[in-house]
């Protein structure tokens, strides 16, 4: 797997990425806002999902969708640059795989919403038991993405294999 | 030579009450970072959203319901300055005179400014608008400032570790 890594770090790019000045932090800027247009929008539905703003069709919600795809392609586009820029110091971090799992989990679960929830609820209307579990457990899975992302600057072991 | 502030002051400050050793602990920084990011998404989550509604997106869904989610928003807003005092009394060396610091103070300053004229000026023909309609160009423009503020301050956030020590930025000193 070093192999793989060290010859990733001396492609020209990751070069750049580690090496200009600007690079990564143009990056880690766009990855920002990615994440924060993401997660924001999977708020704002997970809580309509647990009842908050009730009187409003949950299916409207659904116009929030565009603004989380545009956050996910800005973080996901951003996060290969800065993956590319460092790829032991991720790959070698288990919480890169906590912070996967809890981001495509809450994903999934706002897409269960959407299929499921959305057409149920309507203006007035609470979510049931079961509804307001899923809201819950997307909200949970969206801060533990977070944290987990926030942690990885704090618990890498390799910065570089080459 | 600052006339109005001593970082060593302030850093004493946190070494005497606690605060400095809490931050310097293996999870202390950690810790606050991640509330820190929390409440910046529940801000973007809630404030961001009703801002984009106000800009026009996701029609259908009423302006007065989303108005509901701000309590969270504050909430965020409480979490990041709560944390982000932390992070500056503990190393105000590397914040106070850092001009990504300062460009983030003064787009929340503006946040707070143009959220106080949007409840003076806006928000009774927000809260009266349909689940479809498009509000007043004066709240769109309020919702557009907000939005470009906020997303500001994560820009400048980031910043803050390009412009380290030995950046020294202090145009109060120059005043004073």
């Amino acid at each position: 797997m070093d192999a793989i890594f060290a010859s990733i770090e001396q492609t020209p790019f990751s070069v750049w990425m580690r090496e200009d000045l600007y690079a990564y932090f143009i990056a880690l800027i766009f990855h920002s806002i990615g994440m924060a247009l993401l997660i924001g929008g999977g708020i704002v539905v997970s809580l309509r999902g647990m009842g908050v703003a009730r009187n409003t069709a949950f299916e409207k919600f659904r116009g929030f969708f565009p603004v989380m795809w545009f956050g996910a392609v800005m973080a996901i586009v951003s996060g290969l640059a800065l993956l590319i820029g460092y790829p032991a110091k991720a790959l070698t971090n288990p919480l890169f795989a906590v912070k996967f799992a809890c981001l495509i989990g809450a994903a999934m679960l706002v897409r269960e919403m959407a299929l499921r929830l959305f057409p149920a609820m309507g203006p007035g209307e609470a979510a049931p038991a079961w509804g307001r579990r899923l809201a819950i457990a997307a909200l949970v899975l969206w801060l533990c993405g977070v944290a987990a992302g926030k942690l990885l600057l704090h618990t890498y072991t390799i910065l570089l294999v080459s | 030579m600052d006339p109005f502030l001593d970082p060593i002051a302030i850093e004493q400050w946190a070494r005497d009450v606690g605060i400095f050793g809490m931050m310097n602990s293996k999870w202390g920084w950690p810790i606050a970072e991640i509330i820190h990011f929390f409440g910046l998404c529940l801000l973007i989550g809630t404030v961001g959203m009703f801002d984009l509604r106000m800009m026009g997106v996701a029609r259908g869904v009423t302006m007065k319901e989303l108005h509901r989610l701000v309590p969270f928003g504050i909430a965020g807003y409480a979490m990041c300055v709560v944390t982000g005092l932390l992070f500056v009394v503990t190393a105000p060396g590397q914040y106070l005179y850092n001009p990504a610091m300062q460009m983030k103070i003064v787009l929340m300053a503006v946040a707070g400014v143009n959220m106080a004229m949007f409840y003076a000026t806006a928000a009774a023909g927000v809260n009266a608008a349909g689940a479809d309609d498009l509000p007043p160009v004066r709240a769109r423009v309020i919702g557009l400032v907000s939005l470009s503020c906020w997303l500001g301050v994560i820009v400048a956030g980031r910043l803050v570790t390009f412009f380290r020590p030995p950046e020294h930025w202090c145009l109060w000193c120059v005043a004073g």
